[in-house]
């Protein structure tokens, strides 16, 4: 395993449903990691946040991720009759136990689903030896 | 009772086709599933009467928010990652439904997932809506990855103020 979760996971991995509206929930998002030849590439769903929301730390090869979400309209004349999903920050921590060159990192934010690449260091690349001929 | 069994099958996804499946993801949705039914029991033990009638509570459709103004009707289901292009809305008869199809990015390659939490594939969701709205009066924006459905209510239906005349 190169890529593992280390927060335990104190705030349920499921949304659960919003009973006080005044207060701010902390989500786990759902996050797909897989490893190509020269990246590792995180994907997780924050439906609600923006780009300016978004903060990712990578520090001692803990990747943290945060996304603010504004919470849901409330006012007297709206009546929620379904709630099925709770609103709130998105936060999730991953140790990333490959050699990542930190200073390549890049993130984008598209449609609630923000991509995370982390290209691997030189040094963990897969190279290709040439077997030379006598 | 044998729909119901055939829900309890773990929903099968393209990936899963393709052989990349490996144990624990399915162990995985089919703990989420269950998490999720037992959710929905707890919170709305009575919600086949007034939610999803379509059965389909155990395979992929998006959870939905519900809210009621004085004159409309407010849906918003969180899809990240969903292209509004393959997003259906369609209003028939008080039921509003919701499909489409999450396609898989860069679907042809095949890669070492070390993670496989998101959902993908096709999507279907279905609500009762709870007062008569007009159905060419429908408006849908997506952004940010959720998705929200404004549906005006017929004037007949909206709340009226009933003033008591002095006797």
């Amino acid at each position: 395993m190169v890529a593992k979760e280390i927060e335990a996971k104190k705030d349920a991995n499921k949304k659960t449903q919003c009973t006080e509206p005044s207060v701010v929930r902390r989500y786990s998002p759902a996050v797909d990691i897989f490893e190509e030849p020269d990246a590792m590439v995180l994907v997780a769903d924050v439906p609600g946040a923006t780009p300016d929301g978004v903060d990712i730390q990578f520090e001692r090869g803990n990747l943290t991720i945060e996304a603010a979400v504004r919470p849901r309209r409330e006012d007297a004349r709206t009546r929620y009759l379904l709630r099925e999903y709770g609103v709130g920050n998105y936060r999730r921590t991953f140790e990333v136990n490959e050699q990542v060159d930190v200073s390549k990192i890049t993130a984008k934010l598209e449609n609630g689903v923000l991509t995370i690449t982390m290209p691997k260091a030189e040094a963990v690349r897969p190279k290709k030896i040439a077997v030379k001929g006598m | 009772m044998e729909a119901f069994d055939m829900n309890l099958i773990p929903w099968k996804t393209k990936r899963e086709e393709r052989g990349l499946s490996r144990p624990e993801f399915s162990l995985a949705r089919l703990r989420s599933e269950m998490d999720n039914l037992f959710d929905r029991m707890i919170r709305d033990p009575f919600g086949a009467a007034f939610g999803d009638e379509t059965g389909t509570e155990l395979s992929w459709g998006p959870q939905i928010d519900l809210a009621e103004s004085e004159k409309d009707v407010t849906v918003t289901a969180e899809l990240p990652g969903v292209d509004p292009k393959d997003v259906e809305i369609k209003v028939t008869d008080n039921v509003l439904t919701i499909s489409g199809e999450k396609r898989h990015e860069r679907e042809e390659k095949k890669r070492d997932y070390h993670y496989i939490e998101r959902q993908h594939g096709a999507f279907h969701r279905s609500v009762a809506l709870p007062s008569s709205v007009d159905s060419e009066k429908v408006d849908a924006t997506f952004k940010n990855g959720v998705l929200t459905i404004t549906l005006s209510k017929r004037p007949d239906a909206q709340a009226r103020r009933i003033t008591i005349k002095q006797g």
